[in-house]
């Protein structure tokens, strides 16, 4: 049922992008991912036309976080936690896709428009200087692909034809919630012809997510629960113990 | 057998995990003693992080305590007067614990902070506990007397404690002294129990018997029933302030540790004493010698990452 509809949704598309000449059309399997106890990752379809000329860039970018970055050093045989570096305001996911075959695009719109990982903004206000900020920034790169989180290999899209395309967006089981979105660009001669954005809705939902939740938005009450929960099931124990089996 | 558990946001075996508590209740039960210097290593090593172990341990301690409270004011054998004033001292100390451990655990301290505490009473307690039992063995065997050396300085602290002023008497425990002992010892005691996610009472007994000069048969009860409120105040400060407190995880650590506690109580009574004693000094060194490798090895990672919330 599923394939049927995005065929239809691709070939209607198709029909679209040739009839109009509209640049860039795209649609994705589905913007709902939900993060439960068995989370193993999800994976989402997106497909999509594009006019004759120019070619593609698609990014997906997670929700915005802060990031620690903290190098271990040793003093007197101890290995602590020495210098921490704050960085704000970050993607917590990112990946690229992109129909060039090397990105011949200019510096300014790559910075512009954040694409690759060179061109991600991390701000840090701390008092150090630029060479400590660019390895620590640099280590947060690693570690995140690492953790398959960033994903900056520009990889392939695959054409149909001359106008679709559809590429597999991967999301691995570590992924944070929140809104993520899928970004379209198509660059023709270095200006951006045209731009489409997609959401995509990750969600903790289960008993877990309760939990998590309870313990952020209603400490007071959580940490009464937690404290007579231990006194209750202390007693019942012992009563149950006495009770039966005797000193 | 996994659950997933929501505030350390990881997966662990739930098997496992009801023996640990099962094993932590029973020593807990056969020592007299809250478990929680073992309970929070142990979670450690299994991967939960040190902050949740450490806070989640405290929860553990209170299920843990309470069933030997119970049977202590059943017999008598708590002084309340003496424990209130404990009480008092034990709430500012844990209170000032859990704001060091928020400070800490802000700039980023907190994992190294627990590791060389631990090192340092689990190194101190085992050396002490071993050399106890080494004691009592050529006693028994020999009738050979080891020399006490600790005698002099006792002697010297307790006259300053005997020149300390307000002094109260405690018809419970039929001591004189002054308030301000008991209040300062568990303040400072306090303070441990919220960076260690222990009870105390390893430190608090000995405290009691040979500062407070408290008789033997109200100790252990008064201990436990300081314990009981400082671990909820512990607690319930670290789930309002520091968010650590994994519900889950404590669950599975308090109906294992309870019964384990029950268990291991009527074990108590029919085992050789020492040997025990031994056994688990033994154990204890074994953790600080982990806990040391935590320090002093050579991490496979430099930089840390970590995303905040």
């Amino acid at each position: 049922m599923k394939k049927i509809l995005i065929l239809t949704i691709l070939i209607f598309s198709s029909i679209l992008s040739k009839a109009y000449c509209s640049p860039l059309i795209s649609g994705i399997s589905t913007n709902e991912i939900n993060i439960d106890t068995k989370f193993k990752g999800a994976q989402i379809l997106l497909f999509g036309a594009k006019g004759d000329a120019g070619n593609i860039v698609i990014t997906v970018r997670g929700p915005k976080k802060n990031f620690f970055v903290t190098r271990k050093e040793k003093i007197v045989g101890i290995w602590y936690n020495a210098t921490r570096l704050k960085f704000e305001n970050s993607y917590s996911f990112f990946s690229l896709f992109s129909s060039y075959k090397g990105l011949e695009i200019d510096e300014d719109i790559l910075n512009d428009l954040e694409l690759t990982k060179d061109f991600l903004q991390f701000s840090n206000e701390q008092k150090y200087d630029n060479k400590t900020k660019d390895d620590f920034r640099i280590e947060l790169i690693d570690e995140m692909e690492r953790r398959k989180l960033y994903n900056n290999t520009a990889d392939k899209i695959d054409f149909l034809d001359d106008t679709l395309f559809k590429i597999m967006l991967n999301f691995p089981k570590n992924i944070v919630q929140g809104v993520y979105t899928v970004e379209l660009y198509l660059i023709k001669e270095n200006s951006l012809i045209s731009f489409q954005s997609i959401p995509i809705y990750v969600n903790q939902v289960g008993i877990s997510a309760k939990i998590s939740e309870f313990s952020r938005q209603k400490e007071i009450f959580y940490g009464l629960v937690a404290v007579v929960l231990a006194l209750v099931v202390g007693w019942i124990t012992n009563y149950i113990f006495m009770r039966f089996i005797g000193q | 057998m996994q659950i997933y558990l929501p505030i350390a946001e990881i997966p662990v075996n739930i098997i496992l995990v009801l023996a640990l508590g099962l094993l932590t209740g029973f020593l807990a039960g056969m020592f007299g003693i809250g478990g929680g210097f073992l309970a929070t290593p142990f979670l450690i090593f299994i991967g939960i992080p040190p902050a949740v172990a450490v806070s989640t341990s405290t929860n553990q301690i209170i299920s843990a305590s309470i069933s030997g409270l119970l049977a202590h004011i059943r017999k008598g054998n708590v002084d309340i007067k003496m424990g209130g004033y404990l009480v008092f001292g034990g709430f500012i100390g844990s209170s000032a614990g859990v704001l060091v451990f928020k400070m800490l655990q802000k700039k980023g301290h907190i994992d190294i902070t627990i590791a060389a505490v631990y090192v340092l009473f689990l190194g101190l307690i085992s050396f002490a506990m071993l050399r106890d039992s080494m004691r009592v063995f050529f006693q028994e065997k020999y009738g050979f007397n080891a020399e006490n050396k600790q005698g002099k300085v006792i002697n010297a602290i307790l006259k300053i404690i005997d020149k300390m002023p307000y002094r109260l008497y405690f018809p419970k425990s039929g001591v004189i002294i002054s308030p301000i002992v008991p209040i300062i010892l568990s303040c400072g005691i306090g303070i441990l129990v919220a960076l260690m996610g222990i009870g105390g009472g390893f430190l608090m007994i000995p405290a009691m018997v040979y500062l407070l000069r408290m008789p033997s048969s109200v100790v252990v009860g008064t201990s436990l029933f300081q314990i009981v409120f400082i671990a909820s105040n512990a607690t319930f400060l670290q789930a309002i302030s520091n968010n650590n407190v994994d519900i889950v995880l404590a669950s599975l650590m308090i109906f294992s540790s309870a019964i384990g506690a029950q268990i291991g109580t009527r074990t108590g009574y029919k085992v050789n004493a020492n040997g025990m004693r031994a056994i688990l000094a033994t154990m204890l060194l074994g953790i600080c010698i982990k806990m040391l490798f935590v320090l002093f090895s050579e991490p496979k990672n430099l930089f840390i990452v970590e995303i905040l919330k």
